[in-house]
């Protein structure tokens, strides 16, 4: 799990934790069309927005997929990849706080999934990107964008299309505005040349909390989380997991590093990843990329092991950015969806419309928010893709691929959650 | 960035180019065409609601210079075009559709959604021969010179594909289908009979009414088709995405553009922000999958709120609202999607009353891809700033550009080239409109 470090005074965990201490904002602007569930007044009171300052850079590296799976010459493991990783990658990685030498020194050590994001509404976020460069494709001039995947009234110069405002070229940076004003499970990426760049690993979550949290609801107790304002309490939840669904297929990874050409429509994964990983590594501890005591798995530092108390609401965050459409299933558990595309799933007229169901369908570019009770008997339990042939590492046996395990204590096993997917 | 992308790239800028020019004269409509909208939804309508389309072949071209063949329906006073044409009738109402068949084998239609459907009188239903074998979902017109005439009484108010029924995996690859939009009674400017399905028809000449009629195609499957020769299924990949017949950046050019003959309808959606005096009421996009896999559209920079779903309009019993927004309209294969979108300027940004809070680069520290560009080098709605000169601006007055685009990227492709296929874009004026106009 990467944070973001202080700057302005802020903690790094106040980004991932609702941020206390704020007036309750007023809902804005509200209709037929576009509104939530609950009617708000038009002219609202002064929001506070506090700032929270990121820096991102995008360059290229190295990560391991699981060292069993079959190669698949010439593609997997790449021949150039140092030791111990097998596949190239491009990503995003978080340097706030660190110095120009320090983020000049991470050009070549791209991670995936991306640098988790989690903000509140209302936040004005100023978000630097910096292109570094590709290490190991110096012929290569590619620009570097940041596109906030389902922001709504975005504008196009802070959208990061490319061809419709501007990118980062390689050695210069820009700096993103955001203002949510909507909280939800959104997701970020790389448009530039998108089919590549998406493909090549420059996706990552982001996530918005809701000014609810602010103003518990009934007599929720001050520091209780929902997910969205949801009016009742709906969406509270005790922990939360968000997941990057992607797909990774060598063989353009390979040709990528080697200086060749990839016909996008071959589209032909060969590993199924949550948050960069697949399982069993989905289920390795939260890393850090400064540290080599992960091993292969140093550029892919976040988890997706879930572990919970009986009795927990769980919420957990699904992010595709694959290709495929996905359909995440747990077996003795249900899971009820409260929100589709950072969304709650309520109408107009607040008619409410959350599924129950055990399989969880998510398309390419889309979200969803779901939310289950862990059962009140500890032992473990299997999240994963009943889309069965994605279980699999590089065409292996065995199990892999899209799957991570919730591990359910008894009650007070594990302590009060502050970050996100620990 | 890939060698061959680059070249295909620059082969893409060409036709963008070219679309560019003519989104600058998006309100020049040719004579033949005059009665069409520049750009949104051309129907063909009929006081009787009786309509005569003539299944045929013909070519459509995709912006990498390739030219396909294809089979489709076409009104038969008119030439070969490229979904079939969009046919809107009333709700409750018969309709009459008269098909005659040239194509070298049988063919026929049918209306998913549609009920108590009619072939020359008698009931639509499966064919088998006589060996028990199913021929074709539907009575057919015989090859060649056939004819079979369908009626049915308009169902629920919404949208509708119609598409062969016969040889179905071939002959829907080849292009045999269309658009059929169904309107409450009464109520013209509604997707449904319920009022908050209202949409903005303030402009007779543009109103905010889309398709999007989404597709792919195999060229190896058509160019066995055109040849005679077999094909083989167990090969099949898609190569080409198109949105009403056509891919990125066709996708943008004006209704009935005179370069795409055979590929008539627009993509591209031009809109003012919302307003609650001016401009209170949203556009709809009518969502269709002619192909067999699902297609998961994204449109930049707003949400769109789903209201219907196969012709029926999301509500409860006692007409809850059951209604959803979405970032991502993830359309399965034959699923129609209504929608309303408008797109807000919430945080209105001014650079004199309310400047954005970070400073664009300097010109030098951008990168500006391509030989073009939409943007108009200022965060402000209705702001322009000079680009270099070795660039061209398709901005006319500072309007905003997003664009809209399957998000299984390989789809978002010209056989492989990215910024293509199922791809378009909206373009947002400001609410005053575009001078330059």
């Amino acid at each position: 799990m990467t944070g973001f470090a202080p700057r302005h005074g802020l903690s790094r965990r106040s980004l991932f934790v609702g941020g206390g201490g704020l007036v309750a904002g007023t809902l804005i602007g509200s209709n037929l069309l576009l509104g939530s569930a609950a009617a708000a007044p038009l002219a609202a009171p002064a929001v506070a927005h506090p700032r929270k300052e990121l820096h991102l850079v995008g360059t290229d590296g190295w990560v391991g997929m699981p060292d069993n799976a079959p190669a698949d010459p010439p593609f997997f493991p790449d021949s150039l990849a140092p030791s111990p990783f097998n596949t190239y990658v491009f990503g995003f990685r978080d340097v706030t706080g660190l110095s120009a030498a320090e983020v000049a020194a991470q050009r070549g050590k791209a991670q995936i999934s991306a640098p988790m994001m989690a903000f509140d509404e209302e936040d004005d976020i100023f978000l630097t990107l910096t292109n570094l460069g590709l290490l190991q494709r110096p012929d290569l001039f590619d620009g570097h964008t940041l596109h906030w995947h389902g922001f709504v009234n975005a504008i196009p110069l802070f959208d990061g299309v490319p061809e419709l405002s501007l990118a980062v070229p390689v050695g210069r940076d820009l700096t993103y505005f955001y203002r949510p004003h909507d909280a939800g499970t959104y997701m970020y990426h790389c448009h530039f040349e998108d089919v590549e760049h998406v493909q090549m690993g420059m996706t990552g979550m982001v996530f918005v909390r809701p000014k609810q949290n602010r103003t518990p609801i009934g007599s929720d107790p001050v520091g209780t989380k929902y997910a969205y304002n949801d009016g009742d309490g709906s969406t509270r939840y005790d922990r939360e997991f968000a997941f990057m669904i992607t797909e990774l297929w060598s063989a353009a990874h390979y040709r990528d590093a080697h200086i060749q050409v990839n016909d996008w429509t071959d589209f032909d994964p060969s590993f199924w990843l949550l948050n960069g990983r697949a399982y069993p590594d989905t289920v390795a501890a939260n890393g850090n990329p400064l540290s080599t005591a992960a091993g292969r798995l140093q550029y892919q530092p976040i988890s997706s092991l879930i572990n919970c108390n009986s009795g927990d609401r769980v919420l957990l965050r699904l992010s595709n950015l694959g290709y495929q459409n996905h359909s995440m299933t747990v077996d003795n558990i249900d899971l009820q969806i409260v929100a589709k595309d950072a969304s709650l799933l309520k109408g107009r007229d607040g008619t409410t419309n959350y599924i129950t169901t055990n399989t969880v369908d998510v398309g390419p570019g889309e979200s969803r928010d779901v939310i289950f009770v862990a059962p009140s008997t500890p032992g473990t339990y299997l999240l994963y893709d009943r889309k069965y042939s994605y279980l699999e590492n590089g065409g292996g046996t065995g199990y892999g691929g899209m799957m991570t395990e919730i591990r359910v204590g008894a009650a007070g096993t594990y302590p009060t959650q502050t970050v996100a997917n620990t | 960035m890939k060698l061959t992308i680059r070249t295909s790239r620059r082969r893409l800028r060409a036709v963008t180019g070219v679309a560019a020019v003519v989104l600058g004269s998006l309100l020049v409509v040719s004579p033949v065409a005059s009665a069409a909208p520049s750009v949104g939804a051309v129907c063909d309508t009929d006081p009787n609601q009786t309509f005569s389309l003539t299944a045929g072949d013909g070519y459509v071209s995709t912006p990498d210079g390739n030219s396909i063949y294809m089979w489709s329906y076409a009104n038969s006073k008119r030439g070969f075009q490229l979904p079939g044409p969009t046919l809107c009738v009333t709700s409750n109402q018969l309709v009459t559709i008269v098909l005659h068949n040239t194509l070298p084998e049988a063919t026929s239609i049918v209306f998913p959604g549609q009920k108590g459907v009619k072939a020359d009188g008698n009931p639509a239903q499966p064919q088998f021969d006589t060996g028990g074998s199913l021929t074709s979902l539907v009575q057919s017109a015989a090859a060649t010179t056939g004819s079979v005439t369908y009626t049915f009484t308009a169902g629920s108010p919404g949208t509708y594909l119609y598409e062969s029924g016969t040889d179905v995996d071939k002959q829907v690859q080849m292009g045999m289908y269309g658009a059929l939009i169904v309107r409450p009674a009464g109520h013209p400017d509604q997707v449904n009979d319920r009022a908050d399905s209202a949409f903005n028809v303030s402009d007779p000449l543009s109103p905010k009414e889309y398709v999007f009629l989404l597709s792919e195609v195999d060229p190896d499957v058509h160019l066995a088709v055109e040849r005679g020769l077999p094909i083989d299924w167990s090969a099949y990949t898609a190569r080409y995405f198109m949105i009403n017949g056509r891919s990125m950046p066709d996708t943008l050019a004006p209704n009935n553009a005179s370069w795409l003959p055979a590929q008539p309808y627009s993509a591209f959606v031009h809109i003012k922000p919302y307003d609650a005096v001016t401009n209170p009421r949203p556009a709809t996009i009518r969502y269709l999958n002619a192909g067999t896999v699902n297609y998961p559209f994204h449109p930049h920079g707003s949400d769109e709120r789903v209201i219907n779903r196969d012709g029926h309009a999301l509500q409860g019993p006692t007409g809850q609202d059951l209604s959803y927004q979405k970032y991502d309209l993830d359309v399965g294969p034959g699923q129609t999607l209504d929608v309303l979108m408008d797109w807000r300027d919430v945080e209105h940004w001014d650079a004199l009353t309310n400047p954005l809070p970070t400073q664009i680069p300097s010109i030098n520290d951008q990168l500006l891809v391509g030989t073009d560009t939409w943007f108009s080098e200022s965060g402000y709605l209705g702001s322009s700033n000079p680009l270099p000169p070795t660039i061209t601006s398709n901005n006319q007055c500072g309007e905003y550009y997003h664009i809209a685009h399957s998000h299984a990227l390989e789809q978002a492709t010209n056989y492989g080239a990215t910024f293509g296929g199922m791809m378009t874009v909206f373009r947002i004026d400001p609410p005053a409109g575009c001078p330059a106009q």
